[in-house]
């Protein structure tokens, strides 16, 4: 019996080859859209859970509220560990991580530029079960100046010699670190990722006891079962104990009153595993996920699926007339129902292996592509899991009978009398289902379409905003401080270049990653009007070299040796410090260290706000003030022949530094990589529009197959009383367009509604125009009308007489 | 063998109701060959496919080799069908997507017939019907003739008692015609029941017993030997 099942079924596929490869195709691409979501999903989800304690471990947090700011950091004071550790008895491990910027090492004539370096304490490894291939855990970062680098930086430095006991200098700070251990790598779902692991003990402040300055991601073991909030319900001990004498100290308000003035400062705990996908911290150790992203490409997957299945319920019923005929002869011929519902589901489950081989190939085809996207390295590795392949071939299967439910069901309850006279209705009473399935299918497509149009609307605001400072045409040399005192020779003889407009020493960038501080100051020197800014240190050619408007007052200037203790500062600044006239010359002061020493500042001037940050944050108070913070030069050209400077900068720089390589941005690239996961998503969601509609449109052509068949009789009947070819193109498509504004109706409010709620994520943003929607919904109708009139033209030019003897 | 009584079978739809079996009454014993004749609409395929099990009366009794089975369900109705009934249809009603072999096979899959015998079985009944030299062939490789030649072999393979014909001869040239009637005779004459329907007086002189339908009433009833004189 099966094995004529199975016949029937193949020579079945083969006969109705188009028919096939449509539902066949159309299935793939939604399992494999729906595979490629789960792992990336899996990946999402599995992030530090290879640490064998990731249970039991939590990160401190740092949250204050600061006239109204919201401050919210994943990083605590250098010595949270070690108290908690001794106060508590249910923390039974501490252990930090200091995040540090670009260093340069080298190692005999190596030279590299190390960005992802972080200074840990000493049980780091023993805390994080990050696999040590050569060297001890526990000893290796014990003594100061001692390193533990990856494999792939050790290939970099030192080729195919042994790394172990091996000394990399760092030329900057004229220091030298002993390589102790090699790791394999840090595992690519870790919230973190260094190549060079720098011992805690080689870092100063480190030991330093100030509890006002957060730095150190401080990460604590607790027991097994324990539930996280107890201790966390203790903190408040903690800022009290440790936290409340320094305020006390720095303000002059104790900690109460400084409560009572509306302001706030905790600690928090936060799980380890909660660190990827929950994290809404200021500067976290990289870029982290989004669990909503994760709901979000969740239900992508299941839509696609959905659609996918009901487009193969749509094709297999649509075929449907064509096997009423066997089903008869096989009911006359002793058949019941339920031999006639397995063949079906034997054929489905057919087709679905055969799409799922597809959606397997295309998987492997599109993997390297969507990990470009999505910043990850999936795989799918049939060998490496043995889950893998029958969880694959139980999710074929399921789809499958899902997908071919319904059909059975349909096909076998043919009466035979009545298909074998040709009198058969051909599932006119299923009509209303298959038409509630294509408005959802379209309902999503359309949808997809706002969505992706919204994402691309914002990315352009972005792109074309003003941002209060130039950005084009300007380039920013790194690592300039490398030169030391030849830095300002270098901006010199860059000054000197007729394609230079100006040129500026700062290593505070107001796009893309850089320095930053974060700083409480107190305005009019009243401890009651403190305010948290961000401070940028800049020298005398800042502001004409990014075109940053004063608005009053004036730039730093030499000839005034008081402007080292001046001032400029943003509009936001003078909101923020409730100051409405006499600007100028009004004093700030501000912390200069960990200790509570002060300054005092005096305001020289005020620039016109600018978008220091990105758009997604309101612009905030900022103060410019003058320093020797060296870093980057910043180089505003006046040329387009930027390629001819770039090859004179070149130059310049290898007669200063022959060992230390050119490295160099554009500030308008700058700018954009900010809006990468933006970018992302706009291309993530306009590849599943593209897919939803496609496959939807599969479905509408497969839907469009059944009626005109349906029709052909009437359509028969109308062309002999002389319908012409548009009035029979109109009868058959006039229905479908029905569906489809119906699914327009539905899609739009709820695209409005989820893309306002994305677009609350800028501070600045867009408007949703009208017309995405109207957009949307044309372009919906005209590929629907596009798919549906093939058929409609093809049933309407054929010749009445054949098919009405058909009948 | 068969034995109706008032048999009733009513078609509605929303406005009308008709009518198509008015209380027939008739039996069939074992061994004969009987045909149904009548104008379009009369009623006899309704009664065809009444008798075939593949349709159930509205009112009155059906007895089949005894048992009263007019309220038999679906599956029951089934079992009887695949065990006891052979069907010949006018259009032949061959599954395209099988060959020959698989065709006449198909009925003895259903009875759960294992592989070998079914070989057997199907080989000796394609050779009786002369078509063994085209098993592999597909329906549409063959001759109206052909084909339904293969269909009285599907339906003779498992040696039912009755056989139902519908307008056998319906699609086929005279010479085809003849062939198959020639057929219906020998199993006949081999002891099974036959009922065809026909629009043909030449076929139904096959028959030994007529029965004419008219408006879903049986309205005359001749045996051979008066009809042929």
């Amino acid at each position: 019996m099966l094995k004529n099942y199975f016949k029937i079924a193949c020579r079945n596929l083969w006969r109705n080859k188009a028919f096939s490869a449509i539902n066949i195709f159309g299935l793939a691409i939604g399992m494999a859209t729906c595979m490629v979501i789960m792992l990336f999903i899996a990946d999402e989800l599995s992030y530090d859970r290879y640490n064998k304690k990731a249970d039991r471990m939590v990160r401190l947090t740092f949250k204050a509220v600061l006239n109204g700011n919201l401050l919210s950091f994943p990083t605590s004071a250098a010595p949270a560990a070690q108290t908690l550790l001794a106060d508590y008895s249910e923390v039974q491990e501490a252990t930090r991580l200091r995040q540090m910027g670009g260093v340069i090492f080298s190692y005999e004539n190596r030279t590299f530029k190390e960005e992802a370096i972080a200074y840990v304490d000493a049980n780091f490894f023993q805390v994080f079960t990050i696999p040590i291939i050569q060297g001890n855990a526990k000893t290796a970062l014990t003594e100061p100046n001692t390193v533990v680098i990856s494999k792939e930086a050790a290939h970099r430095f030192f080729g195919k010699e042994n790394p172990i006991g091996k000394v990399l200098q760092n030329k900057s700070e004229n220091t030298s670190y002993k390589v102790t251990a090699l790791i394999d790598e840090v595992p690519s779902n870790s919230h973190f990722h260094y190549d060079i692991f720098v011992s805690m003990a080689s870092y100063a402040p480190a030991k330093e006891p100030t509890w006002l300055s957060n730095n150190f991601v401080t990460y604590l073991v607790l027991p097994p079962g324990y539930n996280y909030k107890e201790l966390e319900a203790k903190l408040p001990d903690v800022v009290e104990k440790y936290m409340g004498p320094e305020i006390k100290k720095s303000m002059g308000l104790s900690l109460a009153e400084h409560r009572k003035q509306g302001n706030e400062v905790g600690l928090y705990l936060q799980p380890l595993k909660d660190i990827h996908l929950h994290s809404d911290y200021t500067n976290d150790l990289q870029a982290n996920g989004d669990i909503r992203y994760v709901y979000i490409f969740g239900a992508i997957a299941i839509f696609m699926l959905l659609i996918a299945g009901i487009n193969f319920m749509n094709l297999s019923t649509a075929g449907a007339s064509k096997r009423a005929r066997e089903v008869g002869i096989r009911k006359v011929l002793g058949s019941v129902k339920r031999d006639l519902v397995q063949q079906f589901l034997l054929e489905s489950v057919l087709l679905t292996v055969l799409a799922l081989l597809l959606a397997i190939s295309l998987v492997y085809l599109v993997l390297p592509v969507f990990n470009e996207l999505a910043g990850k390295a999936l795989t799918l590795q049939l060998a490496n899991n043995i889950w893998l392949v029958p969880g694959l071939l139980m999710f074929g299967l399921v789809v499958g009978i899902l997908a071919g439910c319904y059909p059975a069901f349909y096909l076998s309850s043919f009466r035979p009398v009545a298909v074998l006279k040709g009198t058969i209705t051909k599932g006119k009473e299923s009509l209303n289902l298959r038409s509630g399935l294509v408005v959802f299918q379209f309902f999503i497509s359309i949808a997809l379409i706002v969505s992706v149009t919204v994402v691309y609307q914002q990315l352009t605001y972005i792109q074309n905003k003003k941002v209060g400072y130039d950005k084009e045409q300007v380039l920013v040399v790194h690592d300039s401080y490398l030169l030391g005192s030849q830095e300002e020779v270098l901006r010199q003889k860059l000054l000197a270049d007729p394609r230079v407009l100006n040129a500026s020493i700062s290593s505070y960038l107001p796009a893309g990653p850089t320095n930053s501080n974060n700083s409480v100051v107190l305005a009019d020197n009243d401890a009651s009007k403190s305010v948290n800014t961000n401070q940028f240190r800049v020298d005398y050619n800042y502001l004409p070299t990014l075109g940053i408007q004063l608005v009053t007052g004036r730039n730093f200037s030499k000839d005034f040796a008081s402007d080292s203790l001046g001032l400029i500062i943003n509009e936001a600044a003078v909101r923020a410090f409730g100051w409405n006239n006499n600007i100028l010359g009004r004093e700030v002061s501000c912390f200069i260290n960990n200790k509570g020493d002060k300054a005092v500042y005096k305001v020289i001037g005020v620039v016109k706000d600018f978008h220091f940050k990105s758009l997604h944050q309101r612009i905030g108070p900022l103060l410019l003030m003058l320093g020797d913070n060296g870093g980057s030069i910043v180089v505003k050209a006046k040329t387009k022949d930027i390629a001819g400077l770039l090859t004179a900068l070149k130059g310049e720089w290898t007669s200063f530094s022959k060992d230390t390589p050119l490295v160099y941005t554009f500030l308008d690239e700058r700018f954009m990589q900010t809006y990468q996961k933006e970018k992302k998503i706009g291309y993530i969601l306009s590849i599943f529009a593209g897919l939803t509609i496609f496959v939807a449109c599969l479905g509408l052509f497969g839907l469009a197959t059944f009626t005109a068949e349906q029709r052909t009789k009437e359509i028969g009947i109308r062309k002999v009383l002389g319908a012409s070819l548009p009035n029979l193109v109109s009868l058959l498509s006039r229905d479908f367009l029905k569906l489809v504004l119906l699914a327009n109706i539905i899609a739009w409010p709820l695209a409005w509604y989820a893309m306002n709620k994305w677009l609350q994520d800028f501070e600045y943003r867009t408007s949703i125009s009208w017309w995405v929607f109207i957009l949307a919904g044309a372009l919906a109708i005209l590929i629907a009308l596009v798919t549906v009139s093939y058929q409609a033209i093809k049933a309407a030019v054929a010749n009445p007489v054949k098919t009405l003897r058909n009948e | 063998m068969i034995k109706i009584e008032n048999l009733e079978k009513v078609y509605r739809t929303e406005e009308v109701e008709t009518k198509a079996l008015n209380k027939v009454s008739l039996e069939v014993n074992e061994g004969e060959f009987v045909a149904i004749m009548g104008p379009s609409g009369c009623g006899k395929s309704t009664l065809l496919n009444i008798l075939g099990l593949l349709d159930e009366p509205d009112g009155g009794s059906f007895k089949f080799l005894g048992t009263e089975i007019a309220k038999f369900n679906e599956r029951n109705r089934a079992d009887l069908r695949k065990r006891n009934i052979g069907f010949v249809f006018q259009s032949f009603n061959l599954i395209d997507e099988l060959t020959v072999f698989e065709n006449v096979e198909l009925p003895l899959i259903y009875l759960g017939v294992g592989a070998s015998e079914r070989k057997e079985k199907v080989e000796k009944v394609l050779e009786k019907m002369q078509i063994m030299h085209r098993r592999n062939h597909f329906p549409q490789q063959l001759s109206g003739g052909q084909q339904q030649r293969v269909a009285v072999a599907r339906a003779v393979i498992n040696n039912p008692k009755l056989i139902l014909a519908d307008e056998p001869t319906g699609n086929l040239d005279s010479a085809n015609g003849n062939e198959v009637m020639e057929l219906l005779t020998e199993l006949n004459e081999a002891g099974t029941t036959v009922i065809m329907v026909t629009h043909s007086e030449h076929d139904a002189r096959y028959a030994h017993r007529v029965i004419r339908l008219l408006d879903g009433e049986v309205v005359m009833e001749n045996v051979r030997e008066q009809f042929t004189v």
